[in-house]
């Protein structure tokens, strides 16, 4: 968590003497809360960032203690002061300028230890798709070849691109990911000279151009407009700078950076053919031809032939997946390692709350889950209706079946209606505007299509389940067929 | 006698603010409620990142459920100190933006203050988004509930649902998103990156339409008046609810409040015994099982209890709830209001609209014009006795006013047609059926339109 407040600015501190002669930035004071919670910090992901954070002055041996002295002399008032009320202006330049780091509410009991969980709890946890485990199974192929690719780039000092596909949850991000903190790790032994870091995601951003700013604040911790971002950013890229290191750029979701004018992937991926930028840059999105089929000519040119395709996880793989989080053996029967995950959990939560005694997930428990995660309730819900809703769904089958269209228009589903519930017996026949709303509820449930009410006698009305569902939900329940 | 009054005027509010404003009592469904109730509480404790769908049509008590939910784990000390609620609606935060600066303040992020929130959208979702990546197992869980979830299906690249999920599935804050829909295929409406961030846990909940029993036992709690212990289990109950601070769910502030009744155990007791009385009436039961037959929902009884309560009145007779009353009333609900509107029309335009009806029965629901129906209503006119002598002007009038009532439908929708307004077509909503009816029961129709209306031969 405290990682990606820390990323960028343990960044500068390696960089710092290049991007000053460039940015004249004034110095980002570290706030006392950011020190207390890197102090605090404990658990996997945090350890490497201790480590990190003890290693890294090795190399300016001198930047970091003089940051430290000069922001507890120099802005020692201004570190008191987020806890005093400010106007809300004020605190919006604080949050611009990075002074203010996003905090999240603390609770306010303890969370449960560890040794209060039983076993089930402890698998459920594991199972949990954020967990990602340090390797991932079944993934060392892409990893190897991620891995010589940002290897080769940073040791041979040059950019370029990457494009990496595949359908979602097949693990490109954890795989790109795990390759940098490998990576970085490597930097930390020496082995690898220093890069940046800086990631993107095309989803979290409100439009495309909002990409550089968040490029700019992971470099500098200030938010400016687009604007200004972008051309500080290209003043950064295009002119040659000594000592200049790597940086590597993760863009995710690069499908919705692509605009009708894709000016920004253009740029994004222009920078890395600069010779000055040093700027590698990982894309990452679902479909396969993506250059091909949306970007530009000039654009795929740049993006380069580099690419990697993730297949989605077969049988086995999956199972690896599911039993390297756990010492049991649950099968899958997903395509999607989250999907897979997250049925898992759901066994394990009904196995939880069934009242046995021996605790351990059978394949009942994953048949339950599983019926429940890929259930379809369509059946269930004509069951469910009224009977004046089942006749009128019959009634639409009916006309279907008469006219021989799937479009079917109320005036001939009424018609059909009323003779069905003279057949039937028994029912008093409604008025077109009681039919009229039984269609549009269920329209809203949208186990038929119609349009909207004001077309009266003349809205036409798709079935949206297929006849045999009707006639199966209907059939189990002899009363309404009778 | 005034105590009578008193007494029922007083049972009276009861019955109508029990049926209105008691937003949490659910009833039935119990695996469903155990199923969330769980999933709320472990993202509490346990500080476990969900996401959830409940889906059901509507009416079933989806948002019901969820406060019931809610209120049981209000009496839990944990939960309202570890838990924050945010409350979205699909209706009223039409766009990411107007739901993120929803969200920045019901979270009390550091960019909101007093319910204004500072700084563009794009970097509202950035501020929200570093706020939730800073947490972590030991900050509070966020409960976001999404009401009308197909709703923001429709944003632009559905970058908030794709954000909350992402959210929901990596090591940041623990949240826990439940969305309420009434779509059965709103899986389908999410793009392929947010459904596989999406959990799949569905919660279907269906109304129960097989047993008619249980109908009739829902109508009878909902009338019957429970007695003192119930009563001081419910308050204590409804008590716990000022312990939800939130200014956007709001079903706490103007609830239902047993506490302030306090019955005569002697009228309570007769009022109840007259209640079962009613239902053993095979009228009450007939009438309940075609209401029943035609929706099965317990918002459709509690509509139609409420219209039974509010006929309470002091005048002697309608002092309890009779059967009488009941079939009327269910009879009413089988009233064609098409039937009521053409009833009230002039003789004229009931002219009109069997003339168009002849037209229709003729050329098999040609549609038709103002000219084809005068001159078909003028071949009536010259031979009638009442008829003669209507000005062409006056007609087209009628006409009008039947096109205004859209009784009448113009075949393009469009309302800048050129073709002048004589001459533009036209097709009848309305069924053989009902102007039948209406024909029937219109007051003092002259024969000579009966006759006609009966056949298109003069």
């Amino acid at each position: 968590a405290a990682k990606r407040v820390g990323t960028p600015k343990r960044n500068i501190h390696m960089s710092n003497i290049v991007e000053e002669l460039i940015f004249d930035k004034h110095d980002v004071p570290s706030t006392p809360k950011l020190k207390s919670k890197r102090s605090l910090a404990f658990g996997r992901e945090k350890d490497i960032e201790k480590i990190l954070l003890e290693v890294t002055p090795k190399k300016p041996v001198e930047k970091t203690p003089k940051r430290g002295q000069r922001s507890s002399s120099k802005y020692a008032k201004d570190c008191e002061a987020p806890k005093t009320p400010k106007t809300p202006n004020e605190k919006l330049k604080m949050i611009r300028s990075g002074e203010l780091t996003p905090s999240f509410k603390e609770r306010e009991s303890v969370e449960h230890s560890k040794l209060s969980k039983n076993d089930l709890q402890l698998a459920r946890e594991r199972l949990h798709v954020s967990a990602v485990p340090l390797s991932l199974p079944c993934r060392e192929k892409e990893f190897e070849n991620i891995y010589t690719f940002l290897e080769g780039k940073i040791n041979d000092h040059c950019g370029g691109c990457m494009y990496i596909s595949g359908v979602p949850g097949t693990g490109k991000t954890a795989t790109v990911t795990g390759v940098i903190r490998a990576l970085q790790k490597q930097v930390q032994e020496d082995m690898l000279p220093a890069f940046d870091y800086l990631e993107i995601n095309g989803m979290r951003l409100t439009e495309p151009r909002q990409a550089y700013v968040h490029i700019y604040r992971q470099l500098t911790g200030k938010t400016l407009a687009w604007e200004h971002a972008h051309a500080l950013l290209e003043k950064r890229f295009m002119t040659a700078a000594p000592r200049r290191i790597t940086t590597v750029l993760i863009v995710d979701e690069l499908d919705i950076l692509c605009n009708r004018r894709q000016d920004v992937v253009y740029n994004l991926l222009d920078w890395p053919t600069k010779t000055a930028a040093c700027l590698v840059v990982v894309t990452i999105a679902n479909t396969m031809d993506l250059p091909e089929r949306v970007l530009m000519g000039k654009v795929t040119s740049r993006l380069g032939l580099t690419r990697l395709t993730f297949q989605p996880y077969s049988h086995k793989q999956l199972q690896e997946i599911v039993t390297g989080r756990l010492s049991g053996k649950v099968a899958a029967v997903s395509g999607d390692a989250r999907r897979a995950l997250d049925i898992c959990r759901r066994a394990t939560e009904i196995a939880d709350s069934s009242k046995n005694k021996e605790i351990c997930v059978n394949i009942l428990h994953v048949q339950q889950a599983l019926s429940e995660m890929i259930a379809s309730a369509k059946v269930q819900a004509i069951k469910k209706c009224s009977r004046l809703e089942q006749i009128l769904l019959q009634a639409i089958a009916a006309e279907v079946t008469r006219t021989g269209v799937e479009e079917t228009y109320f005036m001939g589903v009424y018609t059909q209606f009323e003779s069905i519930a003279n057949f039937m017996g028994g029912i008093l026949i409604p008025s077109t505007g009681q039919v009229l709303r039984l269609c549009s509820k269920l329209g809203a449930e949208r186990l038929i299509i119609c349009e909207h009410t004001r077309n009266d006698m003349f809205q036409k009305i798709l079935l949206n389940i297929s006849m045999d569902d009707i006639h199966y939900a209907l059939r189990v329940r002899p009363e309404a067929t009778q | 006698m005034s105590d009578d009054v008193e007494e029922l005027s007083q049972i009276r509010r009861f019955l109508k603010e029990r049926l209105q404003r008691d937003y949490t009592t659910f009833r039935g469904h119990d695996t469903e409620r155990e199923n969330i109730r769980q999933l709320l509480q472990r993202t509490a404790e346990m500080a476990e990142s969900n996401s959830l769908l409940l889906i059901g049509p509507r009416g079933v008590g989806k948002t019901t459920l969820v406060n019931a939910v809610l209120t049981d784990l209000l009496n839990n000390a944990d939960f309202i100190q570890n838990t924050l609620v945010v409350h979205l609606n699909g209706y009223l935060h039409t766009d990411d933006k107007l739901a993120l600066k929803s969200i920045t303040v019901q979270m009390q992020l550091e960019n909101a203050c007093d319910g204004k929130v500072f700084g563009s959208f794009a970097e509202n979702l950035a501020f929200l988004l570093e706020c939730l990546k800073a947490g972590d197992k030991r900050s509070k869980s966020v409960v976001f509930i999404l009401e009308e979830f197909d709703l923001f299906c429709a944003h632009h690249n559905q970058t908030l649902l794709y954000n909350l999920f992402d959210v929901s599935q990596s090591a940041q804050a623990p949240v826990c998103i439940l969305g309420i829909t009434c779509r059965l295929d709103v899986i389908e409406l999410l793009e392929k990156r947010v459904k596989s961030r999406f959990s799949h846990r569905q919660i279907f909940l269906f109304p129960n339409a097989d047993d008619f029993s249980v109908y009739v036992k829902l109508f009878e709690t909902l009338l019957k008046i429970p007695n003192e212990r119930e009563l001081k289990k419910h308050a204590e109950r409804v008590a716990s609810l000022k312990l939800l601070q939130s200014d956007q769910l709001t079903f706490h502030r103007n609830h239902f409040d047993p506490g302030k009744y306090k019955f005569n155990k002697r009228s309570t007791e007769r009022w109840n015994k007259h209640i079962d009385a009613l239902l053993q009436h095979t009228n009450v039961r007939q009438a309940l099982q075609s209401l029943f037959d035609y929706d099965v929902s317990e918002a459709g009884l509690k509509i139609f209890i409420y219209r039974l309560v509010a006929q309470l009145h002091n005048r002697p007779g309608k002092t309890q709830v009779t059967s009488e009353q009941v079939t009327q009333l269910i009879s009413s609900y089988n009233n064609d209001t098409k039937v009521e509107i053409l009833c009230g029309l002039s003789i004229l335009e009931m002219c009109l609209i069997i003339s168009m009806k002849h037209h229709s029965e003729i050329y098999d629901r040609d549609p038709f014009n103002f000219e084809i129906i005068y001159a078909r209503f003028n071949k009536f006119a010259k031979l009638s006795t009442g008829m003669q002598n209507i000005e062409r002007g006056v007609v087209l009038k009628a006409f009008e006013h039947l096109r205004n009532l859209e009784l009448i439908l113009p075949i393009t929708m469009s309302c800048a047609s050129k073709v002048q307004k004589e001459f533009e077509m036209h097709k009848l909503a309305l069924t053989y059926g009902q102007i039948h009816q209406a024909v029937q029961r219109y007051q003092v129709l002259p024969t000579e339109v009966t006759q006609w209306s009966q056949s298109s031969l003069i």
